[in-house]
């Protein structure tokens, strides 16, 4: 019985105009104003961080994606998680979808970790009941019991990590979008982060995701998306990681 | 009624969110500081306090048949609000963007919550107005039930310009110093400290058509002179915070797929 397809990427590419830089400033329109040389000024400068690119995912897959810096990964994570919208393309993603790729983007430094716990909750679309229900499940696992009224700014940064990891893992959504996340915190929390991503994982979750680390993407999936400057090199099993090591040899 | 439940929607599935962001600013406001929520009664009361003796005594400004302070403090509490409540939502989205960079949140979300946040620190300072209302001697009537509606038209308005100014200073950096110039002219646009009869007829006429002054002329109507507000002020009021709501709206919903571009 075939699957149930869970996202479509449909033919979609991503324009970046490199000429925009933080935001336009009177100054430098201005100065450019002045500017003898126009000649000088690029124009073409339009990038592409993603060509093309298109393919399916099933419920439940878990699918690796790979490629050298800056080769489109993580713009293609956004896209999915719904962050930027495609310049061409369409995507369909067919069931909640929990982006874990930055933790803790939601916290204030000033608030202490239970108030940050029901902060970045909300910020990841949680109900007030959920955190209710699932706050001492949070606390437990990321093991903050006797710092919770601490301010988070007072925290080091391993453990504004497990604390994100855990507020970000305590529901089970039908779409896991992770970006380079299970080194957290010591060595006994990665062995507890990476079991727990394992038991999401063979929960039925669909994952995506993004590492450097071809290890543990041959550990942990089904099928491997290589991406090299933003268009899709292969798709297929882990057998494509051994191709991707080559090249990556070679240059 | 499908645009309707589109905000149902928004608001069932948004609003602890917002409630969270809200309460996250309260809590930062005030923390470390000693008179804590207090600050939102002084605050107002000293301002007034401060431009009084400025105003009456060195400047000898007056209000003929009514009481200065109330007249003072009146167009202060609404004016603050917009002028605070806009200045923070002018910075929001830019503010957030680590955040909208990361996780899918409408990015309208930010300016309303700052819109809100400092609509409870408006409700606070009531307090000290409607105690300078009662010391004062000025006395309170039937018609202060209808102070709400210019509270409301007074909030459209600030969110529609909160918009306005987000979307802006999102490709515009300068817009930071350029709004804090046009708010001090807006101060001595908006008759705050002088009454609108002292100008000359031309510039008076002109200043009317400042939104702010609907709502403060709206308010001191009720507070001041005892009477109900004409259907003129009632249009007034409701016209041009509808206008700036909708033009805030188109323009962010417009632009806010670009945001992503400048961070």
């Amino acid at each position: 019985m075939e699957k149930e397809t869970m996202i479509e990427v449909n033919n979609i590419s991503m324009r970046f105009n490199l000429g925009i830089e933080k935001g336009f400033s009177l100054k430098q329109g201005f100065v450019d104003l002045f500017k003898k040389d126009k000649k000088n000024k690029p124009k073409n400068n339009e990038f592409w961080a993603l060509k093309n690119v298109d393919f399916k995912i099933k419920k439940g897959e878990v699918i690796g994606f790979i490629g050298s810096n800056g080769a489109g990964k993580s713009t293609l994570l956004k896209i999915v998680a719904g962050v930027m919208k495609p310049t061409k393309g369409n995507i369909k993603a067919y069931g909640n979808i929990c982006p874990m790729i930055e933790l803790g983007a939601g916290f204030d430094p000033q608030l202490t970790a239970r108030e940050n716990i029901y902060l970045n909750g909300a910020v990841m679309g949680y109900s007030k009941e959920l955190i209710n229900s699932k706050f001492q499940e949070i606390v437990d696992f990321s093991e903050l019991k006797d710092f919770l009224d601490v301010p988070v700014q007072n925290f080091s940064s391993g453990m504004i990590a497990r604390l994100a990891f855990s507020i970000a893992t305590i529901v089970e959504p039908e779409i896991l979008i992770v970006d380079e996340i299970l080194s957290v915190g010591d060595i006994a929390f990665q062995a507890k982060s990476e079991a727990k991503m394992m038991s999401m994982i063979t929960g039925g979750t669909t994952v995506l995701y993004v590492s450097h680390s071809l290890e543990s993407i041959r550990k942990l999936c089904d099928r491997v998306v290589w991406i090299e400057h933003g268009e899709v090199q292969k798709i297929g099993g882990k057998e494509i990681c051994d191709d991707y090591l080559k090249y990556m040899e070679v240059k | 009624m499908n645009y309707l439940n589109n905000i149902k929607y928004t608001f069932t599935k948004y609003g602890f969110l917002i409630e969270e962001l809200v309460s996250r600013d309260f809590k930062v406001k005030y923390k470390r500081s000693i008179l804590g929520v207090l600050w939102s009664l002084l605050y107002p009361l000293l301002t007034m306090t401060v431009m009084a003796i400025v105003f009456s005594n060195v400047f000898k400004f007056s209000t003929p048949g009514v009481n200065y302070l109330v007249y003072l403090m009146t167009g202060l509490v609404i004016f603050n609000y917009f002028s605070e409540a806009s200045n923070l939502a002018m910075s929001s989205v830019v503010a957030n963007f680590s955040l909208i960079n990361k996780v899918y949140i409408p990015k309208y979300i930010f300016p309303l919550t700052k819109c809100l946040f400092v609509g409870i620190n408006f409700l606070l300072t009531l307090i000290p107005l409607y105690i300078i209302i009662l010391v004062t001697g000025t006395g309170i009537n039937v018609y202060h039930l209808l102070l709400p509606y210019a509270f409301i038209c007074l909030f459209l308005f600030t969110v529609g310009i909160g918009f306005i100014l987000a979307a802006i200073s999102v490709f515009l950096r300068d817009m930071f110093y350029i709004y804090g110039v046009l708010i001090t002219l807006w101060t001595y646009l908006t008759p705050i400290m002088y009454d609108i009869k002292m100008l000359n007829p031309t510039f008076a006429f002109i200043l009317k058509f400042n939104p702010l002054y609907q709502f403060i002329n709206f308010s001191r109507t009720i507070i001041l002179y005892n009477s109900c507000p004409t259907i003129g002020q009632f249009a007034g009021c409701a016209v041009s915070s509808l206008v700036f709501l909708l033009a805030g709206i188109i323009i962010f919903k417009k632009n806010q797929d670009k945001f992503i571009y400048y961070v």
